[in-house]
């Protein structure tokens, strides 16, 4: 059996590395690795850490070539995939060079959105989406930065340059940052969090224009005009589609899969941050470009060409905001997320603001649809989305919840755990938090 | 060493007192301190109920903290055992968030994480199941061993949470605010 993955990223890797430790132990699946870059699989997370000089430039790395080369993998490299015949089963490269496969893996992820905005491709403005652009702005020498865009990317792209002695200013168009992940109140304690820290930040604000020359000299917004020498692009990423649609498989947003991970043609699979999935608990289409996903995804497209019937459970929401001292977490939807499936008095908050932190809890028809916590809260989110995976009634386990106390039992301890976060028992609370954990 | 890499710690909470002496141990061992802070097995305490139920990372098989974590700082060993690699480990706690225990802990000093190892470097074995000779509570015993069993149905127990969602719908409306 002939497997050609298109893309060397999370996906790719882990479709290879699943295939050669479940696939036939007669070793008969000839494998290649079709990749755009000129390294060996690095784990794009760990770039804004490698930025700041926080881990060294060998932390990003996932795989050694040893590891392609003992693995029996054909790492292609330099040599992007531009082409898909479903009929002939091949694949072109903008090298000239024609794969043959019996199963093909769309694994190629997605590309920065770059913003249509003027002087976007002056010198100094960089983004943090791959390791050549990683390379260029942490060998960059500036000293005042804007970074365009507050995800979870440009957020840490700000830690990472504030860090490294840069004055950092963020711009945010929506209306608070990190604004698919967290609810308002949270994200405004996270960016009153990194003023505090020194980083600007401003919402609400669209950039107009990047200003210099030939190189930057500075960005203007519809509010201001900040100064700067280093600009880094945050905007998101846009899903690989058109490699797909050369071969006519369908794409909504991003290439649409099954739940087998089977694309629209025939023995073409799909995973990772290019395609279009559905959400695991609401069940409506998804797309949450994360790591996680990314992973199981890959498992079960490669579980699918060993012959095994696997279904993917759907995709997940999990993220964490972290710089300098703070620690956040989100998972599952969001308030305005949730709005947009379900009407509104199916919606219900619980909410906890304490010495120890925040806690806010999405309930869907009074279960757990989502979540964010900062501080010691943070630590519960495990438990949190254990109780969303069961769909566990909220206004049923606080009524029962005493009773859970006289049960002579251990178990569940997550109950009491959960009871004891949420302060049903005032007994209970005061040191049942985490200890140094703040 | 063949026999030992097969080995587990088994937990059986019913019988833990809450004399937090597998801390200590653990403390002790790896860090040559007597402080609960140190130490990756911790007691969650449910003392209305007088309730004990230490909580240790379990080496789930398909551990959600791997999955999570942006560095790939948590790496199974040889021994089965999760752990974090404390050069990669940027202190960002996803893996806490991630596990279905929150069991990572966090080092006090270097704000990275930190979970069982087994004690593989010690013949003796698992310092906390020492401490815990008189309780019980804790067992290092073979994965062949009968009371593995035992664990299974406990891992199970704690893993069962992180399956796919209940499909079924509720058609009704609600409020629900917490004082
Ligand atoms: C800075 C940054 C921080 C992140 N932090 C987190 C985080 O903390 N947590 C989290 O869950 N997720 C995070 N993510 C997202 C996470 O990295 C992605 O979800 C994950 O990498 C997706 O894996 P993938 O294999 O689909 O895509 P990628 O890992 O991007 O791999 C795709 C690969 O395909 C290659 N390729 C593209 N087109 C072609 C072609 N035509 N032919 C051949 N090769 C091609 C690309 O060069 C790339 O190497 C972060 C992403 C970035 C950029
Ligand atoms: S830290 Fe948690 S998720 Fe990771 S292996 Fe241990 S118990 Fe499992
Ligand atoms: S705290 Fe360390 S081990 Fe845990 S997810 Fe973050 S980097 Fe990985």
């Amino acid at each position: 059996m002939k497997v050609v993955i298109v893309g060397n990223g999370i996906a790719g890797n882990e479709v290879a590395l699943h295939l050669r430790e479940h696939g036939p132990r007669a070793d008969d699946i000839d494998i290649t690795i079709l990749s755009a870059e000129r390294f060996p699989e690095y784990d794009p997370c760990s770039l804004p850490y490698f930025v700041g000089g926080e881990v060294d430039r060998d932390a990003v790395f996932r795989k050694s070539p040893d590891y392609y080369r003992n693995s029996r993998i054909n790492l292609v490299l330099d040599n992007k995939a531009v082409s898909i015949d479903p009929e002939a089963r091949e694949v072109k490269t903008e090298k000239g060079d024609v794969f043959g496969y019996d199963s093909l893996v769309l694994a190629h992820g997605g590309s920065l959105f770059i913003p249509p905005i003027p002087g976007i491709d002056l010198d100094g403005v960089f983004s943090c989406k791959v390791l050549a652009e990683a390379d260029r702005l942490a060998g960059h020498r500036g000293s005042r930065a804007v970074v365009i865009g507050s995800g979870a990317i440009g957020i840490e792209a700000a830690e990472a340059l504030k860090l490294k002695g840069y004055q950092v200013a963020i711009i945010e168009l929506l209306d608070w940052i990190m604004p698919t992940l967290f609810c308002e109140g949270a994200s405004c304690f996270l960016a009153d969090e990194m003023r505090r820290y020194g980083i600007e930040v401003y919402t609400s604000e669209k950039v107009l224009a990047i200003e210099g020359k030939s190189s930057v000299k500075s960005v203007k917004t519809d509010k201001r005009e900040i100064p700067c020498d280093t600009v880094v692009v945050a905007t998101g990423v846009v899903p690989g589609r058109p490699l797909a649609e050369t071969a006519g498989i369908a794409c909504e947003r991003g290439i649409l899969v099954n739940d087998r991970m089977l694309t629209s043609a025939a023995d073409i699979y799909a995973c990772g941050d290019c395609v279009q999935t559905f959400d695991a608990v609401s069940g409506e289409d998804c797309m949450y470009q994360l790591k996680h996903n990314a992973i199981e995804q890959a498992r079960i497209a490669a579980r699918n060409i060993l012959g095994e019937d696997a279904r993917y459970r759907g995709a997940y929401p999990f993220a964490r905001a972290h710089y300098f001292d703070t620690h956040a977490v989100t998972f599952g939807k969001t308030l305005k997320g949730l709005e947009k499936i379900c009407r509104p008095e199916q919606v219900g908050v619980i909410e906890r603001d304490t010495e120890q932190g925040y806690l806010r809890l999405l309930l869907k028809d009074g279960k757990i649809a989502g979540g964010q916590a900062i501080g010691a809260f943070a630590d519960h989110a495990g438990l949190f989305m254990g109780f969303m995976w069961r769909g566990v009634d909220m206004n049923e386990f606080k009524k029962n919840w005493r009773k859970i106390g006289e049960l002579d039992s251990v178990f569940p301890w997550q109950y009491r755990k959960i009871g004891q976060v949420l302060g049903f028992s005032a007994l209970d609370a005061p040191d049942g938090m985490e200890k140094a954990r703040v | 060493m063949a026999l030992k890499e097969e080995r587990v710690i088994v937990i059986d909470p019913g019988k833990c007192a809450g004399c937090h002496s597998c801390e200590m141990a653990c403390a002790m061992k790896h860090f040559g301190v007597c402080h609960p802070y140190y130490s990756r097995i911790r007691i969650q305490e449910f003392r209305n109920v007088n309730t004990f139920v230490p909580i240790t990372c379990q080496a789930c098989e398909d551990a959600a903290c791997i999955k999570v974590c942006p560095m790939n700082a948590r790496i199974r060993l040889g021994s089965g055992a999760v752990v974090t690699d404390e050069d990669k480990c940027i202190g960002c706690r996803a893996c806490v968030y991630a596990c279905p225990f929150g069991a990572p802990v966090i080092h006090p000093d270097t704000g990275k994480t930190m979970s069982c190892d087994l004690c593989m470097d010690d013949e003796l074995g698992p310092w906390c199941v020492k401490a815990c000779t008189m309780q019980q509570a804790l067992k290092f015993v073979d994965v062949r061993d009968a009371a593995r069993a035992k664990g299974r149905d406990f891992a199970a127990m704690l893993k069962e949470q992180h399956e796919p969602p209940h499909q079924e719908e509720t058609e009704f409306s609600f409020s629900f605010s917490v004082e």
